[in-house]
C-alpha cells in the first residue's frame, strides 16, 4: 500500500522498560514518560469512576485541565496526564 | 402595575420578608441587580451554629435553626451538631466565657471532654485542649438559596425581575423606582441590599452608616469522609464542614480585598493561606485535600453590629433589613418578623430601629 | 514597595509567551517565564518526555527545539513544571504564586504578560465520556510529548483542520485510523483557500494529510458527524452519520478523538478586572486589549490564543509585538521592530482564523446531545438536569452552576461552561453573547492545602479582636 506518511513507530527510541503498579496490578512503562501514556500502551483507560453515576471515566483533555485522569499517587490526588513514570510507582484508582 | 411593595435585594433578607408579605396578603415585587441569591446569601460560609451567634441574636437564631430544618433538602440542611476547638489557655477561657454566655441566653452548648471529642471527631489533631459541644449547630447549602427562594417566589406568585438594579428611587404617589428594563412602581419599599445598602438608601437620601466585611470562603475536591460534625475554633478564625458530597468546606472570617461599591471582592493569599493552615493544623488529613475554589462575599455591618430591621428613619412606607450578624441562619427568622411589621402586625419578637444611635452596643 | 524580583513575568512559555520573554529579556529586562509543562513550546509546540531518546523530527518538534535553545541562550529566568495558581497586585506590581513539585512559592514582578493559549471545545454526544474518548487536540499533546497513540484501532472526529493533523500523526506514530469524521464539507474548505494561499507550505502539508488517508483507504467521511460511542470501560463501537442524516456508518473502533475548534484561556484574566466579550470568530469569549496587548488593568498585557484563537504562527508575532510594548513601557524602546512585528501578526492571523472558522462547531453538532448525555463531566450532570435547571428559572451561567454543580467540580467549569452557556441561549432566546461565563474564581489549578498554607506556626496565627458578644 502507498504511504504518503511515513511510519515512524520503529525509529521511536525511549527509556529502558520499568514497572509500576496501577490499582494492584504491575504494568510496564518507560522511566520518565507520562503516566497516562504508559496506561494507554498497556490497555488501561479506564482510570476512576464518576460520582453520582458511578460510570467509567478515563484521560480527556491530555493537557491538565479537565481532571478526568485523577489518580491516588503517594496519597495525593493527582492528574495523570501531569505525572512521570518512576519504577516501582505506586499509582492507586480514586 | 403597580405592587404593594417593591423588595430591593434579592438576597436572604429581601426573599424570606416577600414570601411573609405575600402569605399575608399583599403583591410585592423583588428586583435584583444580579440573580437571586448570588449575593452574601449565596457564597456564605453555610453555617448555622449557634456557637458563633451574639447573646442577644439567640432567640432569633433559635427560631431561625427550626425553620432551616423545616427548609430541609432544598437547601441541603444537615442538623450536625457543632464542636468548637481551642487549642491554647488564652482560647481555653476565650471559650469559656463565650459559650457559657451562649448557653445562659438558650442554646443547648455544653463543654465535652476531650476523649468524647476524640471519639466523635477522630481525624481532629490531639491539640485540641478544650471544645464545647451544640447539638443544635449544622449547616445548609447556601449555593441552593437563589434555586430555593425562585422556587418559593415562583410558588407564591410573587413577581421578581433578575439582572435588574434600581438605580433611582423617586417619590410619587408611592415609589417609582428606575432600572434599566424601565421603571416599577409601588407603594412601599423595602432595602434588602445587603452590603450594597448604603449607596441605595443614600438614592433617598439617607445616611445609613454601613460598613462592609469580606469574608473568604474556600472548597476542596471530594474527599473521604473525615468529620461529621460542623468545625469552629474558639476565636472564629476557622469553620469547616463537610458535605455529603465528600467537599470540604473551610471559612473563618479571614479578609480579601475590595469593596462592595467597586463591584467584585478579592481573595488575599495572604488570608487563605493561614485559613488553609488552620483547617489542617485541627484536622490533619485535610492536608492532601485539593482546593478547587476560594471566593469572598460582602458581610455588611452598622457599628454596633446588630441590625437594621424596621422603617427607614424619616419614613413610614419605606423600610430597611439587613447587616444581621450571622444572617444567614437569622435571615428565615427575621424576614418573618420585618414581614409582620410591614403588614401592620406585631412581631413576635422586638426589631432592631434603623435610627437608632450606632454608638452604644445596645438596640 | 520592595523591589520586585523581575521587570516582567510571562505566564504561559506557549510560541506567544516565550517570544514575548525573549523579545523583553533582548531589551534588557529581567524577565521571568512560568509553565506548567517541563519546558517551553506551548500546546503546539510541546515538549518530549524524558522517555523519548530520539525519534524522527517534525515541522512541529523542530520549531519547539529551536524556541526551547532561545530561551535557553537568552537571559530569561526559566520556571518550568511551574503551575501558577493565583495572581495578585500587590503595590504598583504583581505577585504570582506557584505550586512546583508540590511545594509553593511566589514571586513578584512589575508586568505581567499572560500567555495562557487555549483549552479544546468538545460538543457533548451520547457516549462522550466513555473512556478512550480523547479531545483531538488532547491527542496532539499526547503524540507530541510521548508519541503515544490512544489506540489501536481509532476514529478521528471534529470540525478543522485538527483531524487531518491527529489522523496523519496516529499513522505516523504506528497506530491505526478507522475513519475521519468531520462535519466541514469540501466547499468548506474551499471558502478557505484566498486565506489559507499565504501560506503555501501549510497548505502542502494538510493535502499530504488528506492524500495519504484517501491512498490508504482510511474512510473520509466529510460532511459526517459522529453521533453516538458506544463501549463500557472502553470505546467498541461509534456511529457517524452524514450531517442531513442520511446515511449512517459504524465503526469498531477502540477510541476516538474528538473536538470542535478552541477556546481562549481567559480566566486570569478575568480574574484580575479585564472585561470579556463575545466574539465567535476569535471563538468565543475574548478579554479586551489593543493588539498590542495593552488591557485596561494598568501593567497587564495579553497575548496569543488566549486573546483570541488565531494560530500558533500569529502567537509568535502577538508575542514579539507585546513583549516589546511591555518592554517599551519599560522604557526600552525599540523601534520600527513593533511595527513589523504587528505586520507579521496581522498577516498570520488571516490564516489562523479562517482555520478557527473552519474549526467552530456547526449548529448541528448542539443537537447531538441527547437528554441523558452529559454536560458536565465532574458532576454527571445531564442535558435533562440542565434544561430542568434553566426551566425553573436558572437564565445565568452563574445560577445554574450555584443550583446544580455544573462548574463546581474539579475542572472549574472548562469543558461545560460553553454547553451551558448555550442551552441557556436556546432555552432563553438570546445569543451566545448574552450569556457570559460564570465569575471565576481562584485558585487557577487545585492546590493541594497543605501546599497552599505552606509553613505554619500555630502561635504565628493573627488573632483579631473577638467577635462582639
Ligand atoms: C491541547 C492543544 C493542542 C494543540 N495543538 C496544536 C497543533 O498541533 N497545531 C496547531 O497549529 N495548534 C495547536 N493548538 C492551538 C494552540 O492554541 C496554538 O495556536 C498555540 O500553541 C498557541 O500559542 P500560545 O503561546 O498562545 O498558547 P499555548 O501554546 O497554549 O501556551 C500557553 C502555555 O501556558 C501554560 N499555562 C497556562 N496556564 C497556566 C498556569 N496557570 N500555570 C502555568 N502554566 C500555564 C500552558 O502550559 C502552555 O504551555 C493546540 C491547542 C491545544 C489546547
Ligand atoms: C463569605 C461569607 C460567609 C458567611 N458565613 C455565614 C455563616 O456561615 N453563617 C451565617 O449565618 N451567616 C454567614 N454570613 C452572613 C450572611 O451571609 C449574611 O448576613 C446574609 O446572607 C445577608 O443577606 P442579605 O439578604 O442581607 O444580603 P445579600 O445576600 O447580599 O443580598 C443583597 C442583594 O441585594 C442586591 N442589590 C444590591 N444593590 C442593589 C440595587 N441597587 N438594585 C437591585 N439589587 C441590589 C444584591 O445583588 C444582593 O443579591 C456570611 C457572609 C459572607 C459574606
Ligand atoms: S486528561 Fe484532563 S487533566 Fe489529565
Amino acid at each position: 500500500m502507498i504511504r504518503l506518511v511515513p511510519n515512524h513507530a520503529d525509529r521511536i527510541r525511549r527509556t529502558a522498560e520499568v514497572t509500576f503498579h496501577f490499582d494492584g496490578t504491575t504494568l510496564p512503562g518507560c522511566e520518565g514518560e507520562t503516566l497516562i501514556a504508559a496506561l494507554m500502551r498497556a490497555g488501561v483507560l479506564h482510570l476512576r469512576n464518576a460520582p453520582h453515576d458511578g460510570a467509567p471515566r478515563g484521560g480527556f483533555c491530555a493537557m491538565g485541565l479537565c481532571q478526568e485522569c485523577m489518580v491516588r499517587v503517594d496519597g495525593q490526588v493527582v492528574e495523570a496526564c501531569r505525572v512521570t513514570v518512576t519504577p516501582g510507582l505506586q499509582v492507586a484508582r480514586l | 402595575m403597580s405592587y404593594d411593595i417593591a423588595i430591593i435585594g434579592g438576597g436572604i433578607m429581601g426573599c424570606a420578608t416577600a414570601l411573609r408579605l405575600a402569605a399575608g396578603g399583599m403583591r410585592p415585587i423583588v428586583l435584583d441587580q444580579g440573580d437571586l441569591g448570588q449575593g452574601a446569601s449565596g457564597v456564605n460560609a453555610g453555617t448555622l451554629s449557634l456557637q458563633i451567634k451574639r447573646v442577644k441574636l439567640m432567640p432569633y437564631a433559635l427560631k431561625g435553626h427550626h425553620l432551616w430544618e423545616e427548609m430541609g433538602t432544598a437547601v441541603g440542611f444537615a442538623k450536625t451538631g457543632g464542636y468548637t476547638l481551642a487549642f491554647t489557655d488564652r482560647e481555653v477561657d476565650l471559650l469559656h466565657e463565650r459559650q457559657t454566655m451562649k448557653r445562659e441566653a438558650g442554646a443547648p452548648i455544653t463543654f465535652v471532654s476531650n476523649n468524647a471529642l476524640r471519639a466523635a471527631e477522630p481525624g481532629l489533631t490531639h491539640a485540641v485542649k478544650a471544645a464545647s459541644y451544640c447539638p443544635e449547630d449544622g449547616y445548609a447549602n447556601s449555593a441552593l438559596t437563589g434555586q430555593y427562594y425562585r422556587g418559593k417566589l415562583q410558588d407564591a406568585g410573587i413577581a421578581y425581575r433578575e439582572r435588574t438594579p434600581v438605580t433611582g428611587i423617586d417619590r410619587v404617589d408611592g415609589y417609582e423606582l428606575q432600572t434599566p428594563a424601565g421603571p416599577v412602581r409601588a407603594a412601599r419599599v423595602l432595602l434588602a441590599a445587603g452590603a450594597w445598602l448604603k449607596p441605595l438608601a443614600a438614592l433617598m437620601d439617607v445616611d445609613l452608616p454601613v460598613n462592609a466585611r469580606i469574608n473568604t470562603v474556600s472548597v476542596t475536591e471530594r474527599m473521604p469522609a473525615m468529620m461529621s460534625h460542623v468545625i469552629g475554633h474558639a476565636t472564629g478564625l476557622l469553620t469547616m464542614k463537610q458535605k455529603a458530597n465528600g467537599t470540604v468546606l473551610i471559612g473563618g472570617g479571614w479578609q480579601g480585598k475590595g469593596t462592595p461599591q467597586q463591584g467584585r471582592g478579592e481573595v488575599d493569599v495572604a488570608a487563605v493561606k493561614p485559613n488553609l493552615a488552620l483547617a489542617q493544623y485541627a484536622l490533619p488529613a485535610l492536608g492532601t485535600a485539593r482546593v478547587l475554589r476560594s471566593w469572598t462575599g460582602f458581610e455588611a455591618n452598622v457599628p454596633d453590629f446588630y441590625p437594621l430591621a424596621g422603617t427607614l428613619p424619616g419614613f413610614d412606607d419605606a423600610f430597611v433589613l439587613g447587616c444581621v450578624r450571622g444572617g444567614y441562619t437569622i435571615g428565615p427568622s427575621i424576614g418573618q418578623l420585618m414581614g409582620d411589621l410591614i403588614l401592620g402586625r406585631s412581631p413576635e419578637m422586638p426589631l432592631f430601629d434603623p435610627g437608632r444611635s450606632f454608638e452604644e452596643d445596645r438596640p | 514597595m520592595t523591589a520586585a524580583d523581575v521587570d516582567i513575568a510571562v505566564l504561559g512559555a506557549g510560541p506567544a509567551g516565550s517570544t514575548a520573554a525573549l523579545a523583553a529579556a533582548q531589551a534588557g529586562l529581567r524577565v521571568a517565564l512560568l509553565d506548567e509543562q517541563d519546558a517551553p513550546g506551548g500546546q503546539v509546540w510541546r515538549a518530549k518526555s524524558a522517555a523519548i531518546l530520539s525519534a524522527p523530527h517534525t515541522p512541529e518538534s523542530k520549531a519547539g527545539a529551536a524556541l526551547r535553545q532561545a530561551v535557553a541562550d537568552s537571559s530569561i529566568m526559566l520556571h518550568p513544571a511551574t503551575r501558577v495558581w493565583q495572581i495578585a497586585r500587590t503595590g504598583d506590581g504583581w505577585q504570582i504564586d506557584t505550586l512546583r513539585d508540590g511545594a509553593t512559592d511566589s514571586l513578584t514582578a512589575t508586568r505581567l504578560i499572560i500567555a495562557s493559549g487555549a483549552r479544546e471545545v468538545v460538543q457533548p454526544l451520547p457516549g462522550w465520556t466513555t473512556p478512550g474518548v480523547i479531545g483531538l487536540a488532547g491527542a496532539t499533546a499526547l503524540f507530541k510529548q510521548n508519541l503515544t497513540v490512544p489506540g489501536a484501532r481509532t476514529v478521528v472526529a471534529g470540525t478543522g483542520p485538527l483531524v487531518f493533523y491527529v489522523a496523519s500523526e496516529i499513522r505516523r506514530l504506528g497506530g491505526t485510523v478507522a475513519a475521519v469524521v468531520t462535519p466541514n464539507t469540501r466547499r468548506d474548505w474551499a471558502g478557505s483557500l484566498p486565506a489559507m494561499l499565504g501560506k503555501p507550505a501549510l497548505v502542502a502539508r494538510g493535502a499530504l494529510w488528506v492524500a495519504d488517508l484517501m491512498l490508504s483507504g482510511v474512510p473520509v467521511l466529510w460532511g459526517h458527524q459522529v453521533t453516538a460511542v458506544e463501549g463500557d470501560t472502553r470505546v467498541s463501537r461509534i456511529t457517524a452519520q452524514s450531517v442531513t442524516g442520511a446515511s449512517t456508518h459504524n465503526f469498531a473502533a477502540d477510541s476516538l478523538c474528538l473536538g470542535n475548534g478552541l477556546m481562549p484561556q481567559v480566566e486570569a484574566a478575568q480574574m484580575l478586572g479585564v472585561p470579556l466579550h463575545h466574539d465567535a470568530a476569535l471563538g468565543g469569549w475574548v478579554p479586551a486589549c489593543s493588539d498590542d496587548g495593552v488591557t485596561p488593568v494598568a501593567g497587564l498585557y495579553l497575548c496569543g490564543d488566549g486573546t483570541g484563537i488565531r494560530g500558533a504562527d500569529a502567537a509568535v508575532h502577538h508575542g514579539r509585538l507585546c513583549g516589546l510594548r511591555a518592554a517599551a513601557d519599560a522604557g526600552c524602546t525599540s523601534g520600527h521592530a513593533m511595527d513589523i512585528a504587528r505586520r507579521n501578526w496581522r498577516r498570520a492571523a488571516r490564516f489562523g482564523l479562517a482555520m478557527t472558522a473552519l474549526s467552530r462547531p456547526t449548529p448541528a453538532l448542539a443537537q447531538l446531545a441527547s437528554d441523558d448525555t452529559i454536560i458536565c463531566r465532574c458532576e454527571s450532570l445531564t442535558r435533562r438536569d440542565i434544561l430542568a435547571e434553566i426551566g425553573s428559572g436558572a437564565t445565568s451561567t452563574n445560577a445554574v452552576k450555584s443550583g446544580l454543580r455544573a462548574g463546581m467540580g474539579p475542572c472549574g467549569g472548562k469543558y461545560c461552561q460553553t454547553s451551558v452557556a448555550r442551552l441557556i441561549a436556546a432555552e432563553t432566546g438570546v445569543t451566545e453573547g448574552a450569556v457570559p461565563p460564570p465569575t471565576p474564581r481562584p485558585p487557577l489549578r487545585p492546590v493541594p492545602v497543605a501546599a497552599a498554607a505552606g509553613q505554619f506556626d500555630y502561635d504565628d496565627l493573627p488573632i483579631p479582636k473577638p467577635a462582639p458578644l
